[in-house]
């Protein structure tokens, strides 16, 4: 039966090819949707994996201020804190807001290996106590300046005199690039805090700070402990990061996924319609196979399979063309400092799944027709 | 005597056309015994066309009863309809019927699958009828490619896959010209000849003619069931 299906589907190339394009497009959208929200479920992902530790933020929020220097010291001296430091955080571009794109991090020379927690270099090395104006890159950074150890990085900062400001621009030598992660860190480049400190005029300043609880401490329990010992601070436990970010997840995941449902049931509908098409054509062959003794098993595999071939070949397509779209798209993107998509095999296993389910669907109400034509009538059509 | 291959008791057919009841079949009894050559005549609307769907399960009686090879047919429900036409029931229709994607050879074919004869059994049997219809040289030919004649008597091939007790053909010669009609005519006695029953229901005198048993309806009824002695002396 199965070389009858190949056959009916290669006699009506035109037709076949117009709806294995729809069913193409649709998985296309899911593909590019699906790799949008795969690529945002996986940076958080790999994000909140690194940062493992509870932070600490200014109780006007992550962008909303800073915090003084000696409020590390108060933090340190909470129960079931092991260690705490401080980060001075700072968007590249000094014009933006910094919510996408590469962002400047000071950080203490002694702790960039807990910061950095598994974070190989791909090449250079770290942060040394004597480096002053030298950094460290995310392989975004280094991807986006194509740039290498041993060459200068201009890095700007905005200086307030009263109501105007002044842009200072600094040339710092990279010494380290960061292998991809596919987390934040790919976008950071990081500088030693008191240079960072003094770059951008925050002496005794920083944007928030990271606890290292004892092996000992819950990380929910001691982020409250923090709260109430330390004043003006909000102090977030992973857990808590994770459901925030997570909620922020759900809603981008609904929208890019819907989307992309929304798409690919639209290719649906032109199997359906072509498969209506073409049943209503062989209206009289699947009457005539009836009373040649075909069972309803017979004309139902040879409907659906029909449709279900469509959906498969519509989405082989889809997702070969999808991932070249991605795969370019990153490329592109990436040369401007960012990544927007990622390819998984449970996205491409879905999309191919979808694909099928789609077409044998779109099939059914089609075959269902074929199914039940009473012979008699159905030879009536020639 | 021998069980008879087709024996209908009573049957009859009623449509409803609108709200009027159309008597097409009233109460019509025979038997046929195998390898009978039998045409059924009348003019139109006289029943035939009904009376040849009923004994092929493709239309449901109001009442009687078929046998075929002493099945019950007409008992058959929706399930059991494919097998008993697949089994007991070959169909030649008047417009051919062929799969117009499908070669001679295919169109054969695939009324063995069906059946799930396994492919070399029906590669060498669509191959054998076809060389009997004289189509060997035109197996692979769409039948859009062949003449009528040509595409009747690959109908006729495909009727005969799957060894039938019974050929039911309606107006088998009804869109050939006479020299094919002839043709057609002498290739399904010669069939009966060799034991296959043959139940045609045709207009064409000439063709009920060369039949051995004519059985004439008229009104849904049996006018008459006659043995036709040029028939007889044809086939001798």
């Amino acid at each position: 039966m199965n070389d009858l299906i190949i056959r009916n589907i290669t006699q009506r190339k035109f037709r076949t090819g117009l709806t294995v394009f729809g069913i193409a497009l649709g998985i296309f959208a899911v593909m590019v949707m699906g790799g949008m929200s795969e690529y945002f479920n996986r940076h958080s992902e790999n994000t909140l994996n690194l940062v493992d530790k509870i932070q600490v933020v200014p109780e006007t929020g992550y962008l909303g201020g800073s915090i003084d220097e000696s409020t590390v010291r108060k933090v340190n001296r909470v129960p079931g804190v092991s260690d705490a430091y401080g980060l001075l955080w700072m968007p590249y571009d000094v014009e933006g807001i910094g919510l996408i794109g590469d962002y400047v991090v000071g950080i203490p020379i002694d702790k960039q290996e807990t910061t950095l927690k598994d974070t190989k270099l791909k090449s250079g090395r770290l942060l040394l106590p004597s480096d002053t104006y030298r950094a460290v890159l995310g392989s975004n950074v280094e991807r986006e300046f194509k740039i290498k150890v041993g060459d200068e990085l201009t890095i700007k900062s905005k200086r307030f005199r009263g109501t105007s400001s002044i842009t200072h621009e600094r040339n710092f030598t990279v010494v380290g690039i960061l292998e991809y992660t596919s987390s934040d860190y790919d976008n950071v480049i990081a500088i030693p805090l008191e240079t960072a400190q003094k770059f951008y005029e925050l002496e005794n300043t920083v944007s928030y700070i990271w606890v290292v609880p004892e092996p000992s401490a819950d990380g929910e329990d001691l982020a409250k402990r923090i709260e109430l010992s330390v004043e003006k601070i909000t102090a977030l436990s992973p857990q808590k990061l994770r459901e925030q970010v997570e909620k922020t997840l759900v809603i981008i995941n609904l929208i890019t996924l819907s989307s992309a449902i929304l798409a690919a049931i639209i290719g649906g509908l032109s199997v359906m319609n072509t498969m209506l098409m073409s049943v209503s054509e062989r209206t009289k062959d699947f009457g005539l196979m009836k009373a040649m003794g075909a069972e309803i098993w017979d004309i139902l595999y040879l409907t659906m399979g029909e449709s279900a071939l469509m959906g498969v070949l519509g989405g082989i397509f889809g997702i070969i063309g999808g991932g070249i779209f991605i795969y370019y798209m990153n490329e592109y993107l990436s040369s401007m400092g960012m990544v927007l998509f990622a390819i998984t095999p449970r996205l491409i296993i879905i999309s191919l799944l979808f694909a099928t389910l789609l077409g044998t669907l779109s099939g059914s109400i089609p075959a269902y027709r074929a199914m039940k034509m009473n012979p008699m009538e159905a030879m009536k059509y020639g | 005597m021998d069980e008879p291959i087709l024996s209908v008791r009573n049957l009859s057919k009623t449509y409803m056309q609108g709200k009027i009841p159309v008597h097409a079949l009233s109460d019509v009894s025979f038997d046929v015994q195998k390898g009978e050559f039998l045409s059924i005549i009348g003019p139109s609307g006289s029943g035939k066309s009904t009376f040849l769907s009923m004994i092929g399960l493709l239309d449901r009686p109001t009442k009687g009863s078929v046998f075929i090879d002493g099945v019950e047919v007409t008992k058959a429900t929706d399930s059991e309809a494919p097998k008993i036409r697949r089994e007991k029931i070959g169909f030649v229709f008047q417009h051919f019927n062929l799969i117009p994607t499908l070669s001679a050879f295919e169109n054969v074919d695939i009324a063995m699958r069906f059946a799930r004869v396994p492919k070399s059994k029906r590669k060498e049997r669509a191959a054998e009828l076809l060389t009997r219809m004289g189509l060997r040289d035109r197996m692979n030919h769409k039948p859009s490619e062949l003449s009528g004649g040509e595409q009747q008597r690959v109908a006729i091939a495909r009727a005969m896959a799957n060894n039938p007790a019974i050929i039911l053909a309606d107006e088998p010669t009804g869109e050939v010209d006479t020299k094919t009609r002839d043709m057609i005519v002498e290739l399904l006695r010669g069939l009966s000849e060799k034991g296959q029953t043959i139940l045609i229901v045709t207009h064409d005198t000439s063709v009920s003619a060369r039949t051995r048993r004519i059985i004439k309806m008229l009104d849904g009824k049996i006018e008459s069931d006659t043995i036709n002695a040029v028939g007889e002396i044809k086939t001798a």
